[in-house]
């Protein structure tokens, strides 16, 4: 049953809402310091978060941004307890899906808590496994860069020989990589290129991110980079010493494959003159069939129809002297 | 002992969540975490010097939420699967030492540079990966840190039993507990869903015959808890250097001559180690008077 974190001062919650609450099945988890707060937050995410405006001074606010922050958890509704007096609110600075006003009876608590909990049902269009959001949201985020007219690169991501990959390591470790890639990518798009950025999950091994196209260059290299790093983890020491595997091809037959590796095709906006998003994933299809035939870890970007390929050098031994 | 006696430690210390880490790091960390150019990088060059941070940094990467149970031994691959939110959201949530104490501090220094003496050896010994095993030396000792926060009336009782009777803190752990640091720091490390290979160095790093599949990262944590404690530096809250266990050494197979450049490497790195935890503490005495 859904938990829900309160966050402020004691007598925040009635006793008369707790006893409703409880009898719903809701399990709630009071919390009156900020870093104890985050703490849950991060180490056991509540499905619901329900903050007092102005506690502790500006921990409100602050709280409300690490929950937003944590990309992987930006689906828990928020709601905002707030006293008539303090509205109305900046909500650009206040990223929460509702307020509700003191006093409340336990009959709306309990409805705002279910109108939210379905409202995310509603608007989810996001892959189940790396929570990232799914085409239609993919569709948007390209119309609007294209609409905008500004230079972007629209990233298509996906992992080389992620089947074999997975028919040896079975599924579940299969899913893990997904995963794995998908917060590299999350990641350091986050930490270089947050302006304008947009990262989604097109399903299996297929990923796409959109970055301003001046930051093309520097996301793709260290996304390539973190993977040679991380990328040990998820393959045996066997398959590691011997640098490749033996899997079965789509014929079934015996095949040698290469570790696992990244590819990226970049197909950039303005300079192709793109007017709709088939366009551009047209164009980026017939991009990564020649950057998925060289081995490694890549990225090549269409320039006016002219491919730039840019290798990254394998980084196996890793020393962090 | 009585077994009831026992139990109700084990389950004290099984429940700890938040264990407190040293005011001068999380201040530092605070300040790189509001700079608009930190890296991830930087900030995990600084968390890598502490075991708190470092333990909690790999319990959540290893937490069922994050999807990656027992998977992630090393700090940077941590790090790069984080992100830097999560990490500096890691920062708020960190716990401070409400009263610090100088045990605290060489407790500190005594992890830290133990997770030094563990890298150059795990690398002159062709291990495939020092990093993890350095990882292991750093967090060796957290059952200390967890004795002392869930049961401070035993943790002084020990210390008392120490100076008194002139023995190990491993002799007094056994004594009033019934159980013993590395035991603790071992379960933690395992509800906590780390991998077992960093599970059994910790658990084993007094008695690394225990050690079944990490054989080798025991008898390195194990040597390397000696090294630094012969080296004076950090005393771990213990007045006697650790005995060493004969199967580790030969495990090693380390010879003099050898042993004499490890030793020169060892005390070159630690001048670094040396001059950041003056920095930390400078930091520490500032956060305080401030």
């Amino acid at each position: 049953m859904a938990r829900i974190l309160v966050v402020g001062n004691g007598d925040l919650i009635s006793a008369d809402c707790r006893v409703v609450l409880e009898a719903k099945g809701y399990q709630l988890i009071f919390c009156s310091e900020l870093s104890a707060a985050v703490g849950v937050i991060l180490e056991d995410p509540p499905d619901l978060l329900i903050v007092e405006r102005g506690f502790k001074g500006d921990s409100d606010l602050r709280l409300v941004k690490v929950a937003g922050s944590c990309l992987q958890k930006a689906f828990m509704p928020i709601l905002l307890v707030v006293h008539d007096s303090m509205l109305p609110l900046d909500w650009s600075l206040f990223p929460v899906d509702d307020i509700l006003r003191i006093p409340f009876s336990p009959e709306v608590l309990l409805t705002r808590l279910q109108l939210a909990e379905s409202r995310m049902v509603r608007l989810f269009d996001n892959n189940p496994l790396s929570k990232l959001p799914g085409n239609t949201s993919i569709i948007k985020a390209i119309t609007r860069v294209l609409d905008s007219g500004d230079r972007y690169g629209v990233c298509y991501v996906d992992i080389d020989n992620f089947k074999p990959y997975n028919d040896r390591y079975g599924f579940s470790q299969g899913d893990e990589v997904i995963l794995m890639v998908a917060r590299l990518i999350v990641n350091t798009v986050e930490e270089i290129a947050r302006d304008g950025s947009f990262v989604g999950h097109v399903g299996g091994d297929d990923f796409v991110f959109v970055v301003k196209r001046d930051m093309v260059d520097q996301v793709c290299r260290k996304i390539l980079s973190n993977f040679s790093v991380v990328r040990n983890i998820f393959i045996s020491p066997e398959d590691l010493k011997v640098g490749a595997f033996i899997g079965q091809d789509r014929l079934g037959r015996d095949t040698k494959f290469e570790l696992l590796s990244i590819s990226i095709a970049v197909v950039c906006t303005e300079d192709n003159n793109f007017k709709h998003y088939g366009e551009v994933s047209a164009s980026a299809s017939q991009l990564k069939s020649f950057v998925k035939k060289k081995s490694g870890n890549n990225y090549m970007i269409d320039r006016r129809g002219s491919y730039h390929p840019v290798s990254i050098p394998r980084s196996d031994n890793k020393d962090h002297s | 002992m009585l077994d009831e006696k026992k139990d109700g430690f084990r389950k004290a210390l099984r429940e700890i969540n938040n264990l407190p880490t040293l005011p001068g790091i999380v201040s530092k960390l605070t300040k790189m975490a509001e700079d608009p150019d930190t890296t991830t990088e930087q900030m995990g060059k600084v968390i890598s010097k502490d075991h708190i941070l470092a333990a909690k940094l790999l319990k959540l990467v290893n937490s069922a939420f994050y999807g990656f149970p027992q998977r992630i031994s090393s700090l940077d691959s941590a790090i790069i699967l984080l992100g830097f939110n999560v990490i500096k959201s890691l920062i708020i949530s960190a716990s401070i030492f409400e009263f610090m104490e100088e045990q605290d501090v060489e407790l500190w220094e005594h992890s830290l540079g133990c997770a030094v003496v563990c890298s150059v050896l795990a690398k002159r010994l062709g291990v495939s990966d020092p990093e993890e095993v350095s990882t292991a030396g750093l967090i060796h000792d957290i059952g200390k840190v967890a004795i002392k926060m869930e049961l401070p009336k035993e943790n002084e009782m020990i210390g008392q039993l120490v100076t008194e009777r002139q023995i190990s803190r491993y002799e007094a752990e056994q004594e009033v507990l019934g159980l013993q640091h590395a035991e603790v720091g071992g379960w933690l490390a395992k509800s906590w869903n780390l991998p077992g290979k960093l599970v059994e160095p910790i658990s084993c790093h007094h008695d690394p015959r225990l050690a079944k599949n990490e054989q080798l990262a025991s008898a390195i944590v194990h040597f390397s808890d000696i090294v630094i404690r012969g080296l004076g530096y950090g005393h771990a809250d213990d007045i006697w250097v650790p005995p060493l266990s004969q199967r580790a050494w030969r495990l090693l197979d380390i010879s003099p001559e050898d042993l004499d450049q490890v030793l020169d490497e060892i005390e070159e790195k630690l001048w670094d180690v040396k001059g950041f935890s003056l920095e930390i503490q400078a930091n520490t005495d500032g956060a305080v008077t401030s």
